[in-house]
């Protein structure tokens, strides 16, 4: 069988800032309370233009569980790898919790978890995946702004989104190869 | 704005403080399955022991969408949607997940309370169910006996799938003062449409080309399943136009935001009518077999012109003719979106009457993207015999509006009568989980209506504003430790729902049917006998005409009968009006002397100096439900006022300081927010702070209630309360 590597394409227009994948992240993936603590969020944009002609987008984002992940090279202890499907993970045994990793990553996905004593953040919810469930923030947006799958796979949904449509990714200029799409 | 908006500077700043962490016993679930990874080098599934997975249905709000709970160790841990739930087309929203949060909330009501200090002292003694009960129907009964019956109010929540019994209590007592949210709610809208239908029908939004949302904001104020389907379907052909004063996140996502002067949407409408009759885009055909009145619409419709409309509403004449004409053109896969709350201004029934003539004259009724009647699937009530009292006098509110609803009362109507004792005493007040304190407009004169009253009884799973000021306060189970009986939910695919207990009820609280049965037992044999049975035997008899129900909600955890909409079942059949047929014009109101088409009428402008204060939701929060949610306090732990930018500049104020709301009948002090997001004459605040319990921790001392500001208005024909036409000052704290 092929090698699967995962990846979420949002569809920002559909986004209407309910945050529901924010809290859902909370609670499927015992992230602790504290409005720093966070697997995924929803930036609202700034409004464009003035009263009464405005208009303002909402970002869904999250960890881009990017090829080259820079939060990887900086990891001392080598808690931070890269694990089946592509999944940056950091492993709670060797993380000693120095913070470097959060310092490094570009999209500011990690954060100290008080609780466990190590730095966490999103998995595309690994432990959903290995049961054949989809990740916590996907299945729950109301609107269906994320779709989760395998771009190895032609035939998967994320692979066919990518095909029919045009897309950006974040700071590609940084050469991490992200792995979150995000549809123009 | 909580920080996880502004997720960048957060964080950094945590980074300089010592990381030297406080590593407690908990060990997160992420961590544990990472760590089976790294020790297999594999991903494995980490079946927990004794994990269970339960169907049920969301008790965060009104749309009680499907959840499968995932319980863990006798723990719940995650709600998950039900995929199967076509309502909610398979989601679960930010209250949804958080409910996890509602049944492990520190803040929970655990036994039974009777007050030891003055009311709203906040002095309380622990009693067993037995006293506390004991007390309440002596209490009942003592009100009773020196007043009559009727002496003793009954203010219901509703949607917790148990208030029917809650109800049968008050009709058993003999009390005909009940009374729940519709008057504070939708009461005009579903006049103002059934006076047309016959019914109040659904717009099929999923299918609709064009649709007009006027100041029902579903990005923000949740409706399964409008706010999902809003938005643009495959090719993006739907358009979006939205009405309202403030540029909400349904405003965002809108093709066209109109932000119309408040209190003047009716002129909108009327002129769109105008331009649809005169310009002869109407549904010809349509109009002549389907409606009675069109011929008296004609020179009724007149006068009202886009450009008369401008100097109403403020929207250009020439975008009300655009829209008139774009919105005919898309008919019938067209709608003005009825909405859902109704409370704005006090002739709200007639600007709903407005809408749905402009609905029925584009032909859009019972057709594909227009308006579509309700089913529902049917099951069988229980019906019990209740007692026969001779001395129990009418509604204490009887004949203070138009079309007064028997069971729902009109909220305002009857709390003046309390006050003012007439034409009898009510001395006595039973609540289940509706928080008056919090949702009636002037709080002032709640708490003085509660003063009088001779004794209060709250059941409700936390310490509400009302609960607070009460005698008695009796806890409920949580909606995620209950069965309750099944709920059909009517729409145009309707469904049955479905609540099973996730986990046992916690502490010592109790299903409201237990309370009922337990009270009943109190108040006498024959109250007692209509409560005799179990919730085993009703359910089983709710589905006796077709188990099926039962079986699918077993294996899905939801019942339907069709997954795709039939349209046309109303056509060649009569409509539930007097003329069977749609009815532009009312003879049934000229009857009553209102008026049989919609007149425009002014409202009071905003003085010189002052704002109109405004009410609305926002997708984090149920009425005052949720505000103390751990979770979702998080995503706003303070409300702000709005103030529009350039308003703001004016009186010198800034963003972000503190400042004093004052209306006639109260004040408030909160942070102020100022934006380009609502109009220059407008003030905003969201609904669910400046509590006055301190049963609710996260939010007590926070922020300013807006029912503490808002100056009761009272809609004549239906008894909805008003809440837009409250006038307020705003200065610096
Ligand atoms: S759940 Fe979906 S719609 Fe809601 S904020 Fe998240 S991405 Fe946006
Ligand atoms: S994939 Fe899972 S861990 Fe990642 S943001 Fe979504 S819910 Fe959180
Ligand atoms: S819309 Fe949200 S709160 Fe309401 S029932 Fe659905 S999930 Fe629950």
């Amino acid at each position: 069988m092929k090698k699967k590597r995962y990846a979420i394409v949002l569809d920002t227009r559909r986004c209407i800032d309910c945050k529901a994948c924010t809290v859902a992240c909370k609670a499927e993936n015992d992230v602790p309370l504290g409005d720093d603590k966070f697997r995924n969020w929803v930036s609202e944009e700034p409004l464009r233009g003035r009263y009464p002609n405005l208009g303002q987008s909402f970002a869904p984002s999250q960890c881009n569980q990017c090829e080259n992940p820079p939060c990887n090279s900086v990891c001392p202890t080598s808690a931070t790898g890269i694990t089946a499907g592509g999944i940056v993970t950091v492993n709670p045994d060797k993380c000693i919790g120095c913070k470097y990793c959060m310092l490094a990553c570009p999209y500011d996905a990690r954060y100290f978890n008080e609780e466990t004593g190590v730095i966490d953040k999103c998995t595309f919810c690994i432990q959903r995946i290995a049961v054949g469930r989809i990740p916590a923030c996907v299945e729950t947006c109301p609107t269906k702004v994320r779709t989760f799958g395998d771009l190895n796979d032609p035939n998967s949904e994320v692979s066919l989104l990518l095909a029919k449509n045009r897309y950006r990714v974040l700071k590609p200029e940084l050469g991490t190869k992200p792995f979150l799409f995000y549809l123009i | 704005m909580s920080r996880l908006i502004d997720k960048k500077l957060s964080r950094r700043r945590f980074l300089g403080t010592s990381t030297c962490a406080l590593a407690t016993a908990t060990v997160g679930s992420q961590a544990r399955v990472l760590k089976a990874l790294a020790e297999s080098g594999e991903v494995t599934t980490s079946k927990v022991a004794g994990s269970k997975d339960v169907f049920t249905a969301c008790g965060m709000c009104v749309n009680k969408c499907g959840v499968i709970a995932r319980v863990r160790d006798g723990r719940i841990h995650k709600l998950d949607p039900n995929p199967d739930y076509i309502k909610s087309r398979g989601m679960l929203c930010a209250r949804g997940n958080a409910g996890v949060k509602v049944v492990y909330d520190p803040d929970r009501l655990k036994y039974p309370l009777i007050r030891a200090g003055k009311r709203g002292e906040g002095k309380w003694r622990r009693a067993s169910w037995d006293e506390a009960l004991d007390l309440v129907a002596k209490k009942m009964n003592a009100i009773a006996e020196k007043y009559t019956r009727a002496g003793v109010m009954f203010a219901s929540t509703e949607g917790t799938f148990q208030e029917h019994f809650f109800l049968q209590m008050a009709e058993c007592f003999g009390s005909p003062n009940t009374v729940r949210h519709p008057t504070l709610c939708l009461s005009s809208n579903i006049q103002g449409f059934s006076a047309t239908y016959g019914t109040f029908p659904t717009p099929d939004v999923l299918n609709s080309d064009y649709i007009i949302m006027a100041g029902a904001n579903r990005s923000e104020a949740l409706i399964t399943p409008d706010s999902i389907d809003q938005l643009k379907g495959d090719g993006g052909r739907r358009k979006l136009v939205y009405i309202d004063p403030r540029f909400t996140k349904t405003a965002a996502k809108a093709d066209e935001w109109l932000p119309i002067k408040p209190g003047t949407d009716m002129a909108f409408v009327l002129a769109m009518i105008h331009v649809i009759v005169a310009e002869g885009l109407y549904a010809k055909d349509f109009v002549e077999t389907l409606t009675v009145g069109f011929d008296k619409l004609v020179p009724h419709i007149k006068p009202y012109t886009p450009e008369w409309a401008e100097k109403e509403c403020e929207i250009p004449a020439r975008d009300i003719r655009r829209i008139a004409r774009e919105f005919a053109k898309a008919a019938p896969k067209a709608v003005f979106y009825p909405g859902r709350r109704s409370s704005f201004a006090d002739d709200d029934v007639q600007l709903r009457r407005a809408m749905a003539i402009l609905n029925a004259v584009i032909g859009n009724w019972d057709t594909e993207g227009g308006l579509v009647p309700n089913s529902k699937i049917k099951l069988q009530k229980h019906d019990y015999l209740a007692p026969w009292y001779d001395d129990v006098p009418e509604r204490i509110d009887k004949g203070s509006a138009v079309f007064l609803s028997e069971k729902d009362g009109s909220w305002t109507a009857m709390r003046d009568r309390i006050l003012a004792g007439k034409p009898y005493p009510v001395k006595g007040m039973m609540i289940y989980k509706q928080n008056v304190v919090m949702s009636v407009p002037n709080r002032a004169k709640t708490l003085k209506m509660m003063d009088q009253m001779d004794f209060i009884c709250t059941i409700d799973i936390t310490m509400s504003d009302t609960a607070w000021y009460s005698d008695v306060v009796l806890p409920e189970a949580t909606y995620l430790e209950r069965q309750d009986p099944l709920e059909s939910l009517s729409g145009i695919l309707p469904v049955v729902a479905f609540r099973q207990p996730c986990i046992e009820a916690m502490f010592e609280s109790k299903p409201n049917l237990w309370i009922m049965q337990n009270l009943a037992k109190r108040l006498g044999s024959e109250i007692a006998e209509t409560f005799d049975f179990t919730m085993d035997d009703l359910i089983h008899h709710q589905v006796s005409k077709n188990p099926k129900i039962l079986k699918d909600l077993k294996s899905n955890g939801v019942h339907y009968m069709k997954v795709l909409p039939t349209y046309g079942l109303t056509r060649g059949k009569r409509l539930r009006t007097k003329t069977g047929k749609i009815e532009i014009y009312s003879a049934n109101y000229a009857k009553k002397g209102l008026d049989p088409l919609p007149v425009y009428t002014k409202h009071a402008e905003v003085p010189a100096g002052k704002f109109r204060l405004l009410v609305g939701r926002n997708a984090y929060f149920t009425h005052w439900t949720t505000a103390n949610n751990a979770y979702l306090h998080e995503l706003m732990p303070e409300n702000t006022l709005w103030l529009n930018t350039t308003s703001a500049k004016k009186l010198g104020l800034i963003d972000g300081q503190k400042v004093k709301v004052k209306s006639p009948v109260g004040e408030g002090t909160l942070k102020l927010e100022v934006t380009d997001k609502i109009r220059p004459d407008c003030v905003y605040m969201a609904h669910g702070f400046g509590v006055l319990s301190k049963g609710q921790s996260l939010i007590y001392g926070v922020g300013a209630c807006d029912a503490a500001l808002i100056e009761e208005k009272l809609e004549p024909i239906s008894g909805n309360v008003a809440m837009h036409q409250t006038f307020v000052e705003v200065s610096p704290a």
